[in-house]
């Protein structure tokens, strides 16, 4: 064999024409070692790819074998080359293992996160419908509420329907007119008769009850007497009537009074009986503004 | 190549490496359609063309050459092999990443 170093080559060929040189160390070898010692004190290598570090150490050590029994350069060269790619090989593989653990893991994490995101979202809807649920409770509330306040009022004008009935109530242009009559006065009287007396009991009582009620009194007579004293009997009479709802109970400033004499009569004053039927209180209501229509 | 041909001379009465030979074509080829070409381009290129040297001595019957050339162009592609694959697995990796940060920016918007 000869040297010759004249020509271009890589370090294979180097190798192989050192060959034929007697040099004590072979360099490759001692690449190929440094290159093992790296890997093998790389614990992401003897961890992830101790399969392939093993096989790179078995090269490396057939190589070792080949330069103590002082084979060829070539073959030690060789084996050398040999040891050293395997060690790259471990290395690559020991990172492509690193990859794949990472892929596992984000895989995990993105499988976790997408779980986390759906239930935020399911979260979000739940309490989208419970927020719903509610708004519809408190409408059902509501309008069981307002049912009901639309029941009470409802029963409570049904119950005042019937009250003012019983009052002998009558519906009238001007509103709501109690006629206390008949039998509330005697002759040129204003003190109010026992059987009056009944009567506008029972409109205190209402009163009572309905306390945003006002009331008019009018009094009236029939045409017996004279004129002034007529005037002046109607508007006793009214009086009278107010004091005795006072005395009942009822708020005075809620009640006034006027006197109307022989004025209006609801009959001619030709018998006892029509002039008992003029001889009367009208107790006229507020409507619902409070308001009472003048005559 | 050439550089090969200095030591084929002294070497002669040996027997082809056929079944090393065959190996050494299927590392190649393995590393090649794996993409390698892509991902390890110098390291294949390297494997193949000391197949093609292989193959030339195996022509020539310098087996020793041919032999020596095949086990280091089988060596050159399985980390070729090697190299791709682990290019390919941390793609995967950070297209993860990038899913994982691009989910959790989107919830982290959901939730504001």
């Amino acid at each position: 064999m000869q040297k010759n170093f004249n020509f271009p080559m890589s370090l294979i060929a180097v190798a192989a024409l050192a060959s034929c040189s007697t040099m004590p160390q072979n360099s490759l070898l001692t690449d190929a070692h440094h290159s093992y010692d790296m890997a093998r004190n790389d614990p992401q290598v003897t961890t992830l790819a101790p399969v392939e570090l093993r096989e790179a150490g078995d090269s490396l050590l057939k190589a070792d074998n080949a330069m103590s029994k002082d084979e060829s350069e070539a073959t030690v060269n060789q084996l050398a080359y040999i040891a050293r790619q395997k060690v790259r090989i471990a290395q690559e593989s020991a990172q492509r293992k690193a990859a794949e653990q990472e892929i596992a893991k984000a895989a995990s994490q993105r499988d976790h996160d997408r779980l986390a995101a759906r239930t935020a979202e399911a979260d979000a809807s739940k309490a989208q419908v419970v927020a719903i649920q509610q708004t519809a409770d408190q409408q059902a509330t509501a309008l069981a509420v307002a049912g009901a306040n639309s029941e009470r009022d409802r029963a409570r004008i049904a119950k005042q329907e019937s009250q003012l009935k019983d009052l002998n109530a009558k519906k009238t242009q001007r509103g709501m007119v109690i006629t206390l009559g008949d039998v509330l006065f005697h002759t040129n009287k204003s003190e109010v008769n026992p059987a009056g007396m009944h009567n506008v009991q029972k409109l205190a009582d209402f009163l009572m009850q309905y306390p945003q009620e006002r009331v008019l009194i009018e009094g009236y007579t029939d045409s017996t007497g004279g004129e002034t004293l007529n005037q002046n009997l109607s508007e006793r009479r009214a009086e009278v009537v107010r004091m005795t709802l006072v005395r009942m109970g009822v708020s005075g400033d809620r009640i006034e009074t006027k006197g109307y004499g022989e004025s209006y009569p609801i009959a001619d004053n030709n018998t006892p009986v029509n002039r008992q039927l003029n001889r009367r209180v009208e107790i006229i209501l507020s409507d619902e503004n409070k308001r009472i229509a003048p005559r | 190549m050439a550089a090969c041909t200095l030591f084929v001379a002294g070497c002669a009465s040996i027997p082809a490496p056929t079944e090393q030979m065959t190996i050494s074509r299927a590392a190649v080829t393995e590393a090649s359609t794996a993409g390698s070409n892509e991902y390890a381009p110098s390291q294949l290129k390297t494997a193949m063309e000391k197949m093609g040297g292989a193959e030339q001595a195996m022509s020539e019957k310098n087996y020793e050459q041919a032999r020596s050339l095949a086990e280091q162009a089988q060596v050159d592609a399985q980390l070729a092999l090697a190299t791709t694959r682990a290019a390919k697995a941390k793609k995967s990796a950070d297209a993860l990443h990038e899913d994982a940060h691009v989910l959790r920016e989107e919830m982290n918007r959901n939730a504001k």
